[in-house]
């Protein structure tokens, strides 16, 4: 069986709780003293403590354009690419060149047998 | 008139955020505005000036602690202020509940005249305070809120992170057992029937 508190009982609970929930509380100089204090400290460790690779130096900002090494990532495979794409061009792309550049012309400046360009 | 200056018309959001980048005017500001709500708060759940006196400083070294992985609109810095608060004052209620018995709680030490003439407001909020230890804490904590504190239903579900309606069961179960344990004190404590 449960015991309820009868009316007076919670009568005089909520006189008290109203006493104490009127009590205000100043902080003392010495408690101020001490939090600003640990501010301090904590400030002083956030400060001291180093700062992550990457993120500092004069190449920082472009390196955050970049996107960090996720971007970085992306322009190597990139780059790779188009190494790739210079050395073994596929059909597609040589058709491509052939119309924007034409075929290749061979010009011989020199006779074979006048490497000096003498006639001699 | 005064007029105040931008930075201390800031909210506290973004005073914690000037805080963990290193302003030291921004500590200064944020312990005048929460210190003194932090410390009430602990010491109206305590009754003890010294130990709310370190749980306001314990509090407000979690709140520097956490400044720089604080995030703009994520949770009101009050809010999460009096969570802290109350879940250290609680734990300190739960060491008190094991070394303070029932009986020395709930029953009158003593009755005669002058002891009940010595009974001041401190001696109540004390003997509350060892009541509320004496309640499952959750309990404790929102009774503490709710009728210490003045906070609503909804803003004491967002402190303890629960829904109004538990809140509301909290209190109510908290209220009757507070009231069953201090039945016993009430001629110790000065406390009159109203009627």
């Amino acid at each position: 069986m449960t015991i309820e508190p009868d009316k007076t009982e919670m009568d005089a609970l909520d006189a008290m709780l109203a006493d104490v929930a009127g009590k205000k509380a100043e902080p003392s100089a010495d408690l101020l003293a001490r939090v600003l204090a640990d501010a301090a400290n904590v400030q002083a460790s956030a400060a001291a403590r180093p700062q992550p690779r990457g993120a500092s130096g004069f190449m920082s900002p472009l390196w955050a354009a970049l996107g960090g090494w996720a971007g970085a990532g992306g322009l190597a495979a990139v780059a790779a690419a188009g190494v790739w794409l210079g050395i073994a061009p596929p059909a597609a792309l040589e058709t491509v060149t052939d119309v924007f550049f034409g075929s290749s012309v061979t010009l011989q400046v020199f006779s074979a047998d006048d490497v000096l360009g003498m006639g001699i | 008139m005064n007029k105040l200056s931008p930075e201390t018309e800031a909210p506290d959001a973004a005073l914690l955020i000037a805080f963990a980048n290193g302003d030291a005017g921004a500590a200064q500001l944020l312990a005048e505005r929460l210190l003194s709500r932090t410390l009430a708060q602990a010491q109206r759940m305590l009754g003890d000036r010294a130990e709310a006196e370190d749980v306001a400083q314990e509090a407000m070294m979690r709140l520097w602690r956490i400044a720089g992985e604080w995030r703009q609109g994520e949770a009101q810095v009050s809010t999460w202020l009096y969570r802290v608060t109350a879940n250290l004052c609680t734990d300190r209620l739960r060491r008190r509940k094991r070394s303070v018995p029932l009986d020395a709680v709930a029953e009158p030490l003593d009755t005669a005249p002058s002891v009940t003439a010595r009974m001041q407001s401190e001696a109540r909020a004390k003997a509350l305070s060892d009541a509320l230890a004496q309640l499952p804490p959750r309990q404790a904590e929102a009774v503490a809120l709710r009728h210490l504190e003045g906070l609503s239903n909804p803003e004491i579900a967002a402190v303890m992170e629960i829904g109004v309606e538990a809140v509301e069961s909290l209190t109510a179960r908290g209220k009757r057992g507070l009231a069953l344990i201090l039945a016993g004190r009430r001629e110790e404590l000065g406390i009159e029937d109203d009627d």
